[in-house]
């Protein structure tokens, strides 16, 4: 018994019941609200089923729907809309995280203004746009004020050109704040004392961007790349709310959704939903691959300038050799 | 080593919560279906209000769609129930996107008492989820027959109408006078006529306002099929057995003809400026003031748009314009029924039965949303004084052994009639882009309601 004691109490011991029961919270939470539907809903793609009612084994058929209908994958096309704006949005994010984290007046109200839409609920956000869209209320009005003539602007949720860019706008507007002050974030650990050594050697602010702080924080940056364009893929708030997916702004998970609560084709949603996340899972991959070869990641030098070096070691070896003879 | 040992304990942790977690769920089941089996014979036409089961004690959970007057009305309803029956508390839960979600609370078996039963139950179901009310034929005694049909398996009533609805356009009558339009229209080239008079008459800005926004709205269009053909059997027999039913039928009756005036009417400028900003809320003071002509929506909006303002006086109800050999008809369905949970304990099923028959016998809901209750004999709501020579219009419920045909081929067409509001909101967005025209889009529908005929099995 004491010995039992004994261990209990000891440091090693101690350390694992600390993890453990720690771990315990999380990990049950995990398993129960992620990982057991998850396991659900992998076995749902295998029936034909509704939520209610009687379910019959299927196997693929489902799979084989998927990609014989052609509403999947064309709304899968949606994706390069947002995909376009994660772009102008770390852009953006960037832009602003490199004036913002040099000393500007009143910068910590601008840092808290553009980072306080993220904290709005998507939600919430869908029914402020849709009044902001709305004919002649608060887009309309202001660009009224501009000069513009109200019988010029596009009806911007209805006209098929351009409410796909409306939607996607929205989500520029509220993930742009938590982008910049991760970018924030990354900058400050960049050692001041580089830019007094640049500001030395005559380097203006694009130099200074260009040379120190990208390069510091390139892993920062291409981490948010790939969760915006993963994110692109898996669009439904915005949508869903603004536009309920009408008027050709149903994203893949739009059409899903329909799918599973109007029709009751909870095994065809289900295998929609298992295409989505394979898609995902190759496209994150793809862009590792990509950003490994030209950009490098964390410590690791890129490997299209590794390759290069060496060539250009080569080369010079080479050379060396024919002076030499 | 020790990593190891620590990832297997982790792995041990999870896997036995998980089978505790498993192990919840097969006990909750095996419960609720021993509750199931026991007997449980009681119907509604048994209970004498105030006199049976008056000192039955039980708390209720009542999940309903009615958002708006939880606080309000149904307070007042418990107040009084509980004069009669003083040991029966209610507790009143809303759901807002209740169509939805409601379905999905169903399958967890453990929802509350009383509930609204949606549509996406299946008749041979419906035994599974719900008390049995009584048999049809004796409830028919009280109540009008043909509005139970909706919730009846097999001569065995499951879910009893909250009210009935009868499917017209509310209209401003003042807006349509003062435009020129003497009389109701009953065409649909009478009905688009009088909407470009009115629109002429410049101060509208909707003839028809769709309220395309709120989605569920566009859900109504479908409610005017069975009356534009004038068959009670179209429903569950012309619809899912006809041959391309989607088909113009060049007199101006039938499905098409309902989606064709939508069409006409967007197409023509009849309608809003810009459907995908229509405002639900803002909609009712709008046409209460005259600024919008007609919505067309079930019975029920006839109160809510009449309350919305001081023009009350103005805002009238009229069947939909469409006659068959010279006869207009409106279909009356039930809204939703009220269904009892078949895992609650037995004085819960008593005293929600008890809630129940007080509700549709006593408590007035039906009269004061604007619909008509399904007791015999209780007086007509004032939506339908006007309705005159009308034919009111029941569907025939689908003969034995179909019960479920329409939902599967509805469901498998993605059609969803009465239920997504698909076609007319296609027809809606074709019309405003011009993309598509009324043959294209009935012919695209014909196919798939027959691709998804053959599935099912019909020829």
């Amino acid at each position: 018994m004491r010995n039992f004691i004994k261990w209990i109490t000891s440091a090693k011991v101690n350390k694992v019941l600390c993890i453990i029961t720690f771990m315990f919270v999380p990990l049950a939470l995990l398993t129960v609200f992620t990982y057991i539907p998850f396991g659900k809903m992998i076995g749902f793609s295998f029936y034909d089923m509704k939520y209610i009612g009687d379910r019959e084994f299927v196997g693929l058929k489902n799979y084989a729907e998927v990609f014989s209908r052609d509403d999947c994958f064309k709304a899968l096309k949606l994706s390069l809309y947002y995909i376009a704006a994660s772009f102008v949005q770390l852009g953006l994010a960037l832009y602003f995280a490199t004036l913002l984290s040099f000393k500007t007046k009143g910068g910590g109200i601008f840092k808290g203004l553009m980072f306080f839409p993220y904290l709005v609920c998507g939600i919430a956000v869908g029914f402020i746009f849709k009044f902001f869209y709305t004919r002649g209320f608060v887009l309309d009005t202001v660009l009224q004020w501009c000069g513009f003539n109200l019988d010029n602007l596009p009806y911007w949720l209805k006209d098929t050109s351009i409410n796909n860019i409306s939607v996607a706008a929205t989500s520029v507007w509220r993930y742009m704040g938590q982008n910049m002050v991760l970018f924030i974030g990354a900058i400050m650990s960049v050692d001041a004392e580089m830019y007094e050594a640049a500001a030395i050697d005559g380097a203006g602010g694009w130099q200074k961007f260009r040379y120190i702080i990208f390069p510091s924080i390139s892993t920062i940056i291409v981490l948010n790349l790939i969760l915006a364009i993963t994110g692109s893929l898996s669009v439904f708030e915005p949508p869903y709310v603004i536009t309920g997916g009408n008027f050709g702004t149903g994203t893949y998970f739009v059409i899903m959704d329909k799918l599973a609560h109007a029709s009751q084709k909870v095994g065809l949603a289900s295998a929609m939903a298992i295409v989505l996340l394979v898609i995902i899972l190759i496209a994150t991959l793809l862009q590792k691959l990509f950003f490994r070869y030209f950009i490098g990641e964390g410590e690791h030098e890129a490997i299209r300038a590794v390759r290069k070096r060496k060539k250009r070691e080569a080369l010079a070896a080479a050379g060396n050799g024919g002076v030499q003879s | 080593m020790r990593k190891n040992a620590k990832r297997l304990l982790a792995l041990a942790l999870t896997g036995a919560m998980t089978l505790s977690f498993a192990g919840c769920g097969s006990k909750d089941e095996g419960e609720g279906k021993k509750k199931d089996d026991g007997e449980f014979s009681l119907t509604l036409d048994q209970i004498k209000l105030g006199e049976d089961y008056t000192d039955v004690k039980a708390d209720l959970k009542f999940l309903t769609h009615k958002t708006d007057v939880i606080d309000t009305k149904f307070k007042e309803y418990i107040t009084e129930f509980q004069k009669l029956y003083p040991n029966i508390n209610i507790e009143y839960e809303g759901i807002t996107d209740y169509a939805n979600d409601i379905t999905t609370r169903l399958s967890t078996g453990d929802w509350g008492d009383i509930c609204m039963i949606p549509t996406t139950v299946d008749k041979d179901d419906l035994g599974t989820y719900f008390v049995k009310l009584g048999d049809q034929e004796k409830l028919g005694e009280t109540y009008v027959k043909d509005w139970l049909n909706n919730f009846t398996y097999q001569g065995s009533t499951y879910g009893v109408p909250s009210m009935v609805n009868a499917q017209g356009i509310v209209y401003n009558k003042r807006v349509f006078e003062e435009s020129g339009v003497k009389e109701v229209p009953k065409t649909p080239d009478d009905f688009l006529a009088a909407l470009k008079k009115i629109k002429d008459n410049k101060k509208v800005t909707a003839p028809l306002y769709t309220n395309f926004a709120a989605d569920w709205t566009m859900n109504a269009w479908d409610a005017y099929i069975s009356a534009s053909t004038g068959d009670p059997d179209f429903m569950n027999s012309g619809l899912t057995k006809g041959k391309e039913p989607f088909t113009d039928r060049k007199d101006g009756t039938g499905p098409f003809a309902v989606y064709n005036l939508l069409y006409e009417a967007v197409k023509q400028g009849l309608t809003e400026e810009d459907p995908t900003t229509t405002d639900w809320e803002g909609s009712k003071p709008m046409i209460n003031k005259g600024e919008i002509g007609c919505m067309v929506l079930g019975s029920w909006a006839f109160v809510q748009m009449r309350d919305a303002g001081d023009n009350g006086d103005d805002i009238a109800y009229m069947p939909f314009p469409i006659s068959v050999n010279g006869k207009q008809y409106a279909s009356v369905g039930p809204d939703y029924n009220y269904g009892i949970n078949v895992n609650s304990s037995k004085d819960q099923k008593i005293a929600a039965m008890c809630y129940v028959k007080w509700l549709v016998e006593e408590s007035g809901f039906a009269g004061g949303e604007g619909g008509l209750s399904v007791v015999q004999g209780d007086a007509l709501p004032d939506a339908l004084s006007s309705f005159g020579d009308v034919e009111l219009l029941v569907d025939n419920p689908a003969p034995e052994g179909e019960e479920n045909l329409f939902n599967d081929i509805n469901n498998d067409s993605e059609l969803g009639i009465n239920v997504s509001g698909a076609i007319p909101k296609a027809t809606l967005e074709a019309a405003t882009q011009g993309s598509q025209n009324m043959e294209e889009l009935s012919k695209e529908w014909n196919e798939k309601w027959t691709t998804a005929q053959k599935n099912n099995g019909v020829e």
